[in-house]
């Protein structure tokens, strides 16, 4: 280890500087997108000047009445001058009342600069606005509560699996069955395979001519195949979810708790075998015990993870009749659809501060359950 | 009934042979250590009675019952790690009492002899703490207690005491010892150190290569040792190992040694007759020679090469021939380098052995006591 | 005496044969465990791979026999029809390209950024690194979403969309955090004393760096480096919010799933899994590195 005033965060600055611009920016633009909305009004001046009192304010394509107009000679800076049109104009603003007001050439789009009548606002200054209208239209989104709840769903149906699948993983590593190495790629394999293939595997498997159907109609099971994926059958088609995500995501916290479970002294168990503990015995009193920071750690990446569970509902479902948070963020941003960014971040942001709380949530809760214990006698 | 019986036990890991033909007993209430360098099989021998590794051929008889294919569980033994093996999330309590849970014993009863052995081991005003707060010396004596708690009437214990520095170790020494004869305890302990093994002994089995070379009580494993490596093993310094040959002198024989000649005793000639005119290899402990400052026709001379006053002794390194000799001295023997003394050797402190297999010529007596 | 002094008298015929069938039934009892231990061991192993067979099936298989009912489990003929087909689908090769690119890009600018701070934290005693290394680990788990949308409304507004360039340096932004604490692990198990030695011998640090440290940390690095490359590889929400007509290959395929042909789709997910097998294989000696020290 060494001591050096300035070279560890001169090698660190690089890489703190792009996170901070990569995460921390876009989190107070996503911030600005989901509580503001964005307007522009053209500011009506009370004499043919920029810098006069203003009257009111038009909105952006308002149709205007143009009551008078005054040419002027606008000074270049290169000293010479231009002819400048300024117009008294009127229209209704955003209140219903009516304002008149001088604006620029600049700000209104008119055919005839010298004869015409009317005129339309194109020109403004932007001014920004806060607003729940974003979050208002989240929580009405007729899809948002079913996407919450399916979420959820999700969520409490695969990490409990996951976990159990895992440590028994584990365990029949650690046993040194032969050729353990290769079983550990083998169940290790998954965590390089996206959620997008997992859905379209397990696709394969569950689709109306997929592998399962081809099965029991050969074994004469059933005549026809039955259709597991459509709307009348959404524990099906959550079912499927759950088994693609299990298949998928078990590898990582199989990892952890391996590692784990190689950090634990081989001494404990011994222990515990000479002291007359029972393999289930030794599983819930030593090493469950032990690889309780490895657990936790792996449960909180899980219940952030099953946040972002995406792909894999879309090629299973199609995203339409089941849907899910994420699912829900790429609808209404996609421009395809309803091309609203403001409501995708609303969305964004609920699932960091769901995914945060849960995560605080569990760290407590392990905590004061340690403490308990720690200061109980 | 707390006796161990082992039976032409063997043990292999692939070709390595770690535990080879070995058979003891170990009596009820007996402090018995296994002493070797490391790999002789010491530690395999110990888990293999713990159960935790199974012999590929022989048999342990605990307590009269073959439990050679037991889990250990079943084998009614409790154990001492080396490394202690104090469970982390578990307070001190719940350690001690871990083995007595296991078997579902009574609260009542739990609390009586974790209480007690906590006791027995002053440790009992850290019940409630978890084991992360706590010493090497204090983890120590955790194991110990939860190893007597359970009253399995027999322990084994894993070089317990080398993860302690040297002044603890000495204290634990005595108190472990006193401990388990006042329990009544069978013990078999392992280590590498042999004077923990010569202090805590009641015998003493000295292993290599998978093999009991001897088991005896600790003074007859220093005073007699079977074989060149069993004298050089034990003791430090180690037994000095002289080069001689044995000549016929009359009906008798004398080991020559340069030009000054040993008399054995009578009951080492017919060991001897069979070494005539061969090498043999003469073992004296340092502290057994009497040196001299003047000649004498019964001593040899030889030239001292370093002095090392180590305060309770002076030990001295001397030249013999082609051989070093060390000798321990009273520290009022005052010499220096390069000064000739004359050493004495008493003619029943000499062990004479085999030169070629390092084995002791051993007399008539002793081999009919084995 | 000798060894041979402790054994016993020749033991009788009879208890010898007792010992014998005592050891069997041992022996078996314990076999039985073993193979209940390897019985469930390939069962979890036919879990994993029977769906990835059976994909592969599919993608080697003719798409009329990707489209038969009942399917076959064992491709009959083999064809390459179904990969030739997908593979001159519109669009595929140039969205291959795409993710090729923004993977390679991103490994680059990860490993480059996170090569001399990982040093930083596994080689230096500083204020604020255990923080840094916290943040570095809560950052790993961040939400892809959360970033996405603001992410993609900047590029937009900076006229920068749709260009797998932004899209890498998204990427980079979300791996660089783990690639970090990987690189940190790899240099921290390259012993500080043969820099020192290095330096006792006539090196500057930076020499000792490179000729001792680095080519020590390299495989380690390299493993980094795939991780990197099948995570970019395989994200596709960020790469469907940030790109349009620049699609990589999975947001290519999620965005015209629901138009595509069961052929085209198994065919799809055939061509996307290859990758990550291949690097998977090679980095698996350094799985535990990647994720096993996030509990210290």
């Amino acid at each position: 280890m060494r001591r050096a005033k300035w070279t560890p965060y001169l090698l660190l600055v690089p890489s703190l500087f792009y996170l901070a611009l990569f995460f921390l920016y876009p989190m107070t633009q996503a911030f600005g997108l989901a509580f503001s909305r964005e307007t522009q009004t053209l500011s009506l001046r009370a004499e043919p000047v920029e810098s006069a009192a203003t009257t009111g304010a038009l909105e952006l394509q308002t149709e205007v009445v143009v009551l008078d107009r005054q040419q002027l000679d606008e000074t270049l800076p290169n000293g010479g001058t231009r002819p400048s049109f300024w117009y008294l104009i009127q229209g209704t603003d955003l209140a219903g009342e009516t304002v008149e007001g001088w604006a620029s050439q600049r700000s209104i789009f008119i055919e005839n600069r010298r004869t015409s009548e009317t005129a339309r606002v194109t020109g403004g200054e932007a001014t920004r606005e806060w607003t729940f209208e974003h979050v208002n239209r989240m929580l009405t989104d007729f899809r948002f509560s079913s996407a919450i709840s399916t979420t959820l769903l999700l969520m409490v149906l695969i990490i409990p699996a996951q976990f159990v699948l895992a440590i028994i993983m584990a365990l029949v590593l650690q046993s040194q069955v032969r050729g353990s190495s290769m079983f550990l790629y083998i169940y290790a394999i998954p965590l390089g395979i996206s959620d997008l293939v997992a859905g379209i595997l397990w696709f394969a498997i569950f689709t109306q001519r997929g592998f399962l159907n081809s099965l029991m109609v050969s074994a004469g099971l059933i005549d026809l195949p039955f259709i597991f994926i459509r709307a009348e059958n959404i524990s099906w088609m959550i079912s499927i979810i759950v088994l693609a995500e299990i298949w998928r995501a078990t590898s990582i916290v199989m990892i952890i708790v391996v590692s784990g479970l190689q950090a634990i002294p081989k001494d404990y168990l011994e222990a515990g075998e000479v002291f007359g503990a029972s393999m289930w015995q030794r599983l819930r009193h030593i090493i469950l015990p032990l690889l309780k920071p490895s657990l936790q750690v792996a449960l909180i990446l899980r219940t952030i993870l099953a946040f972002q569970v995406f792909a894999v509902v879309i090629a299973i479902t199609g995203g339409d009749i089941l849907t899910v948070l994420s699912n829900e963020t790429f609808r209404w941003y996609d421009p395809a659809r309803f091309n609203n960014p403001s409501v995708a971040a609303v969305y964004a942001g609920f699932i960091m501060i769901v995914s945060l709380a849960i995560s605080l949530f569990y760290m407590r809760a392990v905590r004061s359950q340690d403490e308990a214990t720690k200061s109980a006698t | 009934m707390a006796e161990i019986v082992i039976e032409n036990a063997v043990k292999k890991f692939g070709k390595f042979t770690a535990i080879d033909n070995v058979s003891l007993t170990v009596h009820e209430h007996e402090f018995l250590v296994l002493l070797g360098p490391s790999g002789c099989g010491k530690t395999t021998l110990l888990r293999a009675i713990a159960g935790l590794g199974m012999l590929d051929s022989g048999r342990i008889i605990i307590g009269g019952k073959d439990v050679t294919y037991l889990a250990p569980r079943e084998r009614g033994i409790s154990m001492v790690f080396q490394n202690y093996a104090i469970f982390p999330h578990m307070k001190v309590f719940d350690n001690i009492a871990f083995g007595l849970k296991m078997q579902k014993a009574p609260k009542a009863q739990i609390q009586e002899r974790v209480e007690n052995a906590a006791k027995l081991l002053h440790i009992e005003t850290m019940l409630d703490r978890f084991p992360s707060q706590m010493s090497g010396g204090q983890r120590q004596r955790i194991a110990v207690a939860r190893a007597i708690a359970v009253e399995s009437g027999i322990v084994l214990m894993d070089e317990p005491l080398s993860n302690l520095d040297a002044l603890l170790r000495l204290e634990m020494r005595a108190e472990l010892k006193t401990l388990l004869k006042r329990l009544g305890v069978t013990t078999i302990y392992v280590t590498h150190d042999q004077i923990e093994a010569m202090s805590m002994g009641d015998r003493i089995a000295v292993m290599r290569n998978g093999k009991v070379l001897q088991l005896d009580q600790p003074t007859k494993v220093y005073d007699l040792p079977v074989d060149q490596f069993v004298g050089g093993f034990i003791g430090t310094p180690p037994m000095n190992f002289l080069h001689g040959h044995v000549h016929q002198n009359g009906a008798g024989y004398v080991v020559r040694l340069g030009d000054f000649s040993l008399t054995p005793p009578q009951d080492v000639h017919p060991a001897l007759a069979q070494q005539r005119d061969k090498p043999v290899i003469i073992g004296i402990r340092a502290e057994c020679m009497e040196p001299m400052k003047t000649a004498s026709p019964d001593a040899v001379p030889v030239t001292i090469d370093v002095v090392e006053p180590l305060g309770a002794q002076n030990l001295l390194t001397a030249r013999i021939g082609q051989d070093t000799i060390k000798v321990s001295t009273h520290p009022d023997f005052t010499v220096s380098a390069g000064e000739t003394i004359w050493l004495r050797f008493p003619e029943n402190k000499v062990r004479y052995m085999d030169a070629d297999t390092g084995r002791a010529l051993a007399a008539e007596t002793e081999k009919a006591l084995a | 005496m000798s060894a041979e002094t402790f054994s016993n008298a020749p033991v009788s015929v009879a208890q010898a044969q007792a010992w014998d069938a005592q050891r069997r039934r041992a022996r078996i009892q314990l076999r039985l465990r073993r193979a209940g231990v390897y019985v469930v061991a390939v069962a979890l192993a036919v879990w994993i791979l029977l769906p990835i067979w059976l994909i592969a099936n599919m993608a080697f298989s003719t798409p009329q026999d990707v489209r038969a009912f009942p399917k076959s489990f064992f491709p009959n003929p083999i064809s390459l029809e179904s990969i030739s087909f997908f593979l001159n689908a519109q669009g595929i090769i140039p969205s291959t390209g795409n993710s090729i690119f923004v993977a390679i890009v991103t490994v680059v600018l990860s490993t480059i950024l996170a090569v001399p701070a990982g040093y930083a934290i596994a080689r230096y005693v500083f204020r604020g690194r255990d923080a840094i290394r916290l943040v570095m680990l809560s950052v790993r788990a961040f939400p892809i979403v959360v970033l996405a949308v603001p992410l993609a409304v900047i590029f937009l507004q900076l006229g920068i969309f749709d260009q797998p360039f932004t899209l890498a340096l998204m990427h980079t932004a979300l791996t660089l955090p783990t690639t970090i604490l990987v690189i940190s692990s790899v240099f921290a198990s390259v012993p500080f004393e043969f820099e020192e030695a290095a330096q006792v011998f006539g090196c500057t640090p930076l020499q000792a760096f490179f000729q001792v440290v680095l080519p020590l940390a390299l495989p380690g690095i390299a493993a980094s480096a795939i991780l990197t490359f099948v995570l970019s590889w395989n994200e596709v929400f960020a790469a469907i919010l940030l790109t349009l007509s620049n699609r990589t290959l999975p947001a290519h395929i999620l965005y015209n799933l629901d138009k595509s042909s069961d052929p085209f789709k198994f065919a799809s997910a055939f061509v996307m899994l290859v990758p990550s097998l291949i690097f998977i294989f090679f980095i698996r000696r350094y799985l535990f590195n990647m994720w096993g020290q996030i509990n210290k």
